[in-house]
Parts: structure tokens; C-alpha cells; sequence
């Protein structure tokens, strides 16, 4: 279970979380929703380090990994499997020395030892080999934008994460895409039993694939539940995301 | 204040670095990738600019020794300048337009791409995997291209002094040992390795700590040649006072000049 207590973050002046406190579930798919600046990236970035809290606590499985070091964030960081908002794989390396990057550095392996996880990777984000020839030789720039997301999760996946963050997943991608990654995002974390902790502005998605939703407004938790609890709310930023929505003509 | 914070943030992004370099090495393969990578990028501008340097020199030379008789020194004065003033401070100027420039939006780019966080998550140290690699080829590219931008400069020289002086490339050289000897060469070093230093530490902490998009990655380069040259000024009179301290107590122990 993961668990932040009356978490604060500040960036200068500017408070970003403001004692946020919430309990995620292990094996739990939760979607984070919320504007843009409302500290979702942030939340998420503090769970691996990325960033420090200011304040609060983060726990994972009871264990303080608030104030950890660099160094001893390495096996939480391997427990926690990050996508980010970009795809973020490493232009001077091909397809598959990207997917292999964890591998090599988590546990010492070499290219060719990790490959075949590589490629099961791969197959598990639909890139197979069958219909994706010589794309484990490619360059990041030389493949789609959606193929380069699909990648990025084949990266997060290989080094066999328990816990998966996904940073607004779907940004950028065309609706055809973006339906595919929802998808992906499901399958993945029931196949690998993980958590999911998905950030996003992106109430489809939400109402999609998520067990519980949690809204963010100004560093703070101003609503949430399950699909259905979501749906009868009446706080005035939920209901203006599900409007906006249903103008786009998904309905729950 | 903005200055101090910045000029505190550099150093203490050097100390964490070679805190990193001491603990956890750094991978020989990168090292060498961007070490040929720098010097590539580098060397034909630097050899150009050296050979023209060389050229303007001995035209400058030229008609300040003759008034006195003295062009059999010319080529000995101007190589003994070309190393310790000019040469150090044209490859320091060079790689900072092209390589300084390079890193930093490279390195932007990474940060404000999510890539350097990537690499964090996936269990590497972006110290180990970037900054060093490049901070390293940096410094080592600057003595490699100091020797070509010379050795270009000498080639300038002797062409010039050949073409506009008439002084045969056998006279222009015959005084080069005379005069350029040990400490002008320990001068040349010494700046290039102090101009290395700077340059790797600014055009690296510029990009690392860039934010804000491909707007953030434009101020980090622009930064980077801001501070680069105006540190680049201040460390060349640094050095310089430093070199003529160094030598007057040499020349003073042995008794003679170098």
C-alpha cells in the first residue's frame, strides 16, 4: 500500500501540495484528475524521489521512503515503474538498448542477456517482431510518437515493477491512440497484478480504466471515489470535467 | 544575488560531480564517444582559426621587430605568444561557441524531455552517465585541439612570414626554441586546462539545471554563452597574473629567463 500523509511541497513562495493525505490500494487502479498546475506531476514525482517533500510523509508498504538518498531510492525506484509524460527514451540509443537500459543498470546485465526480456517486453506493448521487423534497431526519432509511448512502457515494465505511474499518458497521442494506451495501461497492470497510479486531465480515460478517481484541485483532494460515486458528484470541478466529457461524446 | 546563487549552484554541481567521478568512476566507452565527438565537431574550425591566428600574428610581429632588425625572432615571438595568450583563450572561445553551446541545449533538452528523470528511475546516476562523460571529453578535446590550433597557427606563420616578409621557414623557426621555452609552454597548459574547466562546468550545469520547455532550453544556451565568455575573460587575467607570478619567482631562483 502506498500512503501520503499531509504531504506539502513548495516551489518558492508557491505551496504546490498542501497536506495532501491518500491511501492507494495494492493491485488498485487509480486515476489522479485534476487541471493543469494542480500538483498531480509533483505527487508522483515525490513517491520516486524525483522530487523532496517539504513536509508529510510517503510510505510504501509501511516502510518512510520520504527522506531516503539517492542511492537508497535505487530499489524503490525499481518497485515503482515511472512513464512519463514524454516518451523520454534516449535518442543516441536504439529501440532495444532503451528497453534493455533498466536491465543493464538495476542488474548488471549485458545487451544481448537482456534481450530476450526485451523482446517479451516488446510483444506485451505490441511491438512484436512479427509485424514490427528491425524495430529493435531503430532509433527512438525513426519510429511513430504513439510507438515511442509504447516503447517508454516496455522500458518501465522490463525491469518488473510492482507499483506503475503513468504521468498524463495519453498527452499528445490522436484518439485512436490514446484508446489503445488506455487499454494497455488496464491490461498491463492486471496482467502483472501491479498498482497503477495514473496522472492525467483526462476524464475519459478516467471513467475507462480506473477502480477509483481522485481529484486535485490547488494541491488538494476535493473529491473522490469510484467510477460510479464520481459520476453522481456534485462538486462543481467534477461535474465540469464530466461536462467536458460528454461534449466530446463519451459517455460513461 | 541571482549571480552568487548561480555561481554557488555551479560549484556545488562540480563538487556533487566529482563526488559521483570519485565513488562510482565513469564509463570509459561514453568518455571516449564524447571525447571524439567534441573533437570532430571541433577541429576544423579550430585549425582554421589557428592558422589565421598564426597569420595575423606574424603580420603584427613583423612590423614591430623589424623597425628594430630583429625578424629573425619573429617566428620565436610569435609561436611564444600564440601559446601562452592567444591560443588557449581561441580554442577556449571555439569550444564554447560550438561545443559549450551543443552540451547545453543537449543536456536542456534531457532535463525538460523527462530523460535525465528517466535515467534516475531506471537505476543510473546522470552524473555518472552525462555529466562526467562530457565534462571529461571537454577538457581533454581542449589539449588536443590546442595542439592542432598551434600547430596551424606555426603553419600561418611561416606561410605569412614567407609570402609578405621574406623570411625562409627555416630562419622563421630557428628561434622558436630560443624562446619558446618551458614556462611559456606550462603557461599554455595551464590556461587551457583552467578554460577547460570553466567551460565544462558552466555549459554542463546550464543544461542540466535547464526548465521550462524549449523556451528554458533557448535561456540555457544563451546563458551558457553569456557566462562562458565573460568567465572565460576574467579567468584568462586570472590565470595570466598567476603565470607571471609563477615565472618572475622561477626566473628570480634560477637567474635566467624562459
Amino acid at each position: 500500500m502506498i500512503e501520503f500523509e499531509g504531504l506539502i511541497k513548495r516551489f518558492g513562495d508557491r505551496t504546490v501540495l498542501k497536506g495532501l493525505s491518500l491511501k492507494i490500494q495494492t493491485g488498485e487502479i487509480i486515476f489522479i484528475l485534476g487541471t493543469s498546475g494542480t500538483g498531480k506531476s509533483v505527487l508522483l514525482k515525490t513517491l520516486v524521489g524525483l522530487l523532496r517533500a517539504d513536509g508529510g510523509r510517503v510510505t510504501i508498504d509501511g516502510v518512510d521512503v520520504t527522506h531516503l538518498s539517492e542511492e537508497e531510492y535505487l530499489p524503490i525506484r525499481r518497485r515503482c515503474g515511472m512513464v512519463f509524460q514524454h516518451p523520454a527514451l534516449f535518442d543516441s540509443l536504439s529501440i532495444a538498448e532503451n528497453v534493455a537500459f533498466g536491465l543493464m543498470k538495476h542488474e548488471r546485465k549485458t545487451l544481448e542477456e537482456a534481450m530476450p526480456r526485451v523482446r517479451e517486453c516488446l510483444a506485451m506493448v505490441g511491438l512484436g517482431a512479427e509485424s514490427n521487423e528491425n524495430l529493435e534497431t531503430k532509433l527512438p526519432t525513426q519510429v511513430s510518437y504513439g510507438m515511442q509511448k509504447r516503447v517508454s512502457l516496455a522500458r518501465t515494465v522490463a525491469v518488473g515493477p510492482n507499483i506503475l505511474l503513468f504521468d498524463e499518458p495519453t498527452t499528445g497521442l490522436d484518439p485512436v491512440t490514446t484508446k489503445q494506451i488506455n487499454h494497455l495501461i488496464r491490461d498491463l497492470a492486471i496482467k502483472l497484478k501491479t498498482t497503477a497510479v495514473v496522472v492525467s486531465h483526462d476524464m475519459d480515460c478516467a471513467l475507462e480504466i480506473a477502480d477509483r478517481i481522485v481529484v486535485l484541485d490547488k494541491g488538494e483532494i476535493v473529491e473522490q471515489g469510484t467510477v460510479a460515486e464520481i459520476l453522481k458528484s456534485k462538486h462543481p470541478l467534477v461535474i465540469d470535467f464530466l461536462v467536458e466529457a460528454k461534449a466530446r461524446g463519451v459517455e460513461a | 544575488m541571482k549571480i552568487l546563487a548561480e555561481i554557488g549552484g555551479c560549484i556545488s554541481f562540480c563538487r556533487q560531480a566529482f563526488d559521483v567521478f570519485l565513488r562510482k568512476g565513469v564509463s570509459r566507452r561514453e568518455v571516449f564517444h564524447q571525447i571524439w565527438r567534441v573533437t570532430i565537431q571541433s577541429l576544423p574550425t579550430t585549425a582554421m582559426a589557428g592558422f589565421f591566428v598564426g597569420a595575423i600574428m606574424t603580420v603584427q610581429f613583423a612590423m614591430q621587430v623589424e623597425a628594430y632588425g630583429a625578424l629573425g625572432y619573429l617566428g620565436g615571438l610569435s609561436t611564444s605568444a600564440t601559446i601562452r595568450q592567444v591560443g588557449p583563450l581561441l580554442i577556449a572561445f571555439m569550444l564554447s561557441g560550438k561545443v559549450g553551446a551543443f552540451t547545453a541545449a543537449e543536456l536542456g533538452t534531457m532535463r525538460v524531455t523527462e530523460q535525465i528523470d528517466a535515467i534516475r528511475c531506471l537505476g543510473a546516476n546522470p552524473f555518472q552517465e552525462l555529466i562526467l562523460p562530457r565534462m571529461i571529453a571537454i577538457i581533454v578535446s581542449s589539449f588536443a585541439l590546442l595542439t592542432a590550433g598551434l600547430l596551424m597557427s606555426v603553419f600561418g606563420g611561416v606561410l605569412l612570414a614567407s609570402l609578405f616578409a621574406n623570411i625562409n621557414p627555416d630562419e622563421y623557426l630557428r628561434h622558436v626554441p630560443t624562446i619558446v621555452k618551458f614556462p611559456s609552454i606550462a603557461t599554455g597548459i595551464f590556461k587551457c586546462l583552467v578554460f577547460a574547466v570553466v567551460l565544462a562546468a558552466i555549459c554542463t550545469y546550464k543544461g542540466y539545471t535547464a526548465s521550462g520547455g524549449a523556451r528554458g532550453v533557448g535561456r540555457a544556451v544563451v546563458d551558457t554563452a553569456v557566462a562562458t565568455m565573460v568567465s572565460l575573460v576574467i579567468a584568462d587575467w586570472t590565470t595570466s597574473l598567476i603565470a607571471e607570478a609563477v615565472m618572475n619567482v622561477a626566473i628570480a631562483m634560477s637567474g635566467g629567463i624562459g
